[in-house]
């Protein structure tokens, strides 16, 4: 081999790090870090949907959407702002709750030793895998007040005389968008504690077996400690996504009736994108995004892990 | 009567339930967890099994009272309608090019930049990929606004191209926005998985870094690299929200939003969409049924921690 040959080797070496890591860099300082800024930027404007000119408002969009005024009179938080808290507050804590809770219950029998477990565990992954848009459609189909099949099965059956409008009832309305929530991310708990139940040694089990231990007290002393890393997991990137998802919102109600169902999701879009108002719009955005690191500081706070 | 019960028992042996040295408890748990399991299969397959049968109904049967739960007269026409009256074939297209492109972009950078990552000891090693795992916390939806200025005005090829609104590429680049992170992270843990032994028998066997990493290390990494990419082309494939904001028309529009385009404001045309929608969900439904070892090892790997 000539020496030209084997020195570029050596420098092509050298550069082994900068060649492979550099390029991805780049690409998310440019995907991700410029648009970013650029979202704290938009946040301080307001941009005048006429003429389309930018104005620098420094808070103002933040204290807008916070806050009530009237002629410079401060009237406490925004009716608004209080609501649609609210409404993602039981969206996200519902849905989170209700399908943790069916996730480890699944999770745990498809941990048994089990024929045809593999079986069971592909039919159960799959509502995960579905564009979210035709599984929030889905949902509407069944949910839907004529022809749905959940008021066909409850009034075919005779359980029921007159047909429900799931959708024209805030409650029932909200009820429906947990219903297809917990049907599309169940599966994702499942397969995160399931990968989890594989840590915990079997002597384990067999050992509190012979101690006499219960089934409640099996799960607390033996299977807990070591589930906790996946619960924890499970937990927040659940919770980070439902705060963010928009999806089933949009396509089974809109944030409707009226705003009942309107979540921090969905109103930063209308915001932004149906009122035109790109500066409010970028400064929901950086509520959502401080709230998301709060939230994953806090969770791993409680369970006293740290995230690195 | 015989063949009943040598059914039965054939079912009990192929359940694992007829051992005899087993205690009845654990049969008895055994039918129960089967029990339980059938239920919540039964259930949550309902809901795609109620919209199957409304896509394969003659569009006027979907709304006949009482709801017929069995597919009476099943029929291909919504299939072929939606093709002929909307450009489904542009659509399916767009998701395609949008999505295959996404995943060789992701994978490849990925691939590279978590094996350096796994390997190598380099200044800002620890805080850069500290900031690959915030950049997996930022909710994508609060970056629409940026996201739609950018797009509509590129700030560096603005002048030679004009707006990327309504195109693929706009697509594209948003959506390794969310992968790109994710795909480092996975191949960054499957990496660390691979002895380092390997790379150094490379290295004494006289490969370059490049060579070893080519020639030894690659190969061994395929599950790796095929449950990053199975998972990088179901997230953009499934992918509304910056489709519903960066497109406008059949040029970029990809199926979930041809979906969602079956919804008027006053009138839903359930049949067609039923099956755009099982069209949509169709690579999903495959992937879920073939390659599910893959989505679960690719998203295991995504969520572990270092």
């Amino acid at each position: 081999m000539s020496t030209e040959k084997q020195s570029l080797r050596r420098t092509l070496d050298r550069l082994f790090v900068p060649l492979t890591v550099g390029p991805t860099m780049l690409w998310i300082a440019a995907v991700i870090v410029y648009p970013t800024l650029q979202l704290f930027w938009s946040s301080v404007f307001w941009t005048n949907p006429i003429n389309g000119q930018r104005e620098f408002v420094g808070l103002r969009n933040f204290k807008r959407l916070v806050f009530a005024e009237e002629g410079g009179a401060f009237l406490g938080l925004a009716p608004d702002f209080v609501s649609i808290t609210w409404h993602t507050v039981v969206y996200v804590g519902l849905s989170v709750s209700i399908s943790f809770a069916l996730g480890l219950g699944i999770a745990l029998l498809l941990d048994k030793d089990l024929k045809g477990r593999g079986w069971f565990r592909t039919a159960v992954i799959v509502p995960w895998i579905l564009p979210y848009v035709m599984s929030g459609l889905m949902w509407r189909w069944m949910f839907q007040s004529e022809y749905g099949a959940i008021n066909g099965l409850l009034t075919q059956s005779g359980l029921l005389s007159s047909k429900i409008a799931f959708f024209s009832d805030g409650t029932l309305a909200m009820m429906a968008l947990i219903i297809a929530d917990i049907w599309v991310f169940t599966p994702f708990i499942i397969i995160i504690l399931l990968a989890g139940l594989q840590n915990v040694p079997e002597q384990l089990y067999d050992a509190a077996e012979v101690d006499g231990a219960g089934r409640i007290s099996r799960f607390v002393n033996v299977t807990y400690p070591f589930l906790k890393p996946s619960i924890l997991v499970a937990l927040t990137i659940r919770i980070i996504f439902d705060i963010r998802a928009l999806d089933l919102v949009w396509v089974m109600t809109q944030g409707g009736p009226g705003k009942s169902t309107e979540v921090w999701a969905s109103w930063l879009y209308r915001t932004a994108q149906v009122f035109n108002r790109p500066g409010e719009g970028a400064a929901l955005g950086v509520v959502l995004l401080a709230v998301t690191f709060m939230i994953v500081a806090v969770l791993y706070n409680v369970f006293g892990e740290s995230p690195y | 009567m015989s063949t009943n019960q040598s059914t039965l028992s054939q079912l009990i042996a192929a359940l694992g339930l007829d051992t005899d040295n087993e205690w009845p408890h654990v049969v008895r748990e055994r039918l129960v967890a089967y029990g339980l399991l059938g239920l919540y299969v039964f259930v949550i397959w309902f809901p795609i099994y109620f919209i199957f049968i409304t896509s394969i109904k003659p569009s006027g049967a979907v709304l006949d009272i009482p709801i017929s739960f069995l597919p009476t007269q099943p029929t291909v026409s919504n299939y072929v309608e939606i093709f002929q009256n909307r450009p489904f074939e542009l659509y399916t297209l767009n998701s395609l090019i949008v999505a295959s492109t996404t995943t060789i972009i992701c994978v490849t950078l990925g691939t590279v930049t978590g094996y350096s990552f796994s390997r190598y000891d380099f200044v800002g090693n620890k805080a850069l990929l500290l900031s690959i795992v915030g950049a997996r916390m930022i909710p994508p939806i609060a970056l629409i606004v940026p996201f739609f200025t950018i797009m509509s005005n590129p700030p560096l090829i603005g002048g030679l191209t004009g707006s990327l609104y309504d195109t693929r590429i706009a697509l594209i680049l948003t959506y390794t926005f969310f992968n790109l992170p994710f795909a480092v992270w996975i191949m960054k843990n499957y990496f660390d998985g691979v002895p380092e032994s390997l790379d150094e028998q490379a290295r004494i066997d006289g490969c370059s870094r490049w060579e070893g990493f080519v020639k030894i290390i690659l190969p061994m990494a395929k599950p790796g690299i095929a449950a990053t990419a199975i998972l990088a082309f179901i997230f953009s494939w499934n992918e509304f929200v910056f489709a519903l904001v960066l497109t406008s028309s059949e040029q970029a529009q990809t199926l979930p939003i041809a979906v969602s385009l079956f919804v008027a404001d006053d009138f839903v045309d359930w049949a067609h969409l039923a099956a755009g929608g099982m069209i949509a969900a169709l690579p999903g439904i495959l992937f879920g049924l073939f390659f599910q070892q893959y989505i679960v090892s690719g998203l295991t790997q995504g969520a572990v921690k270092e």
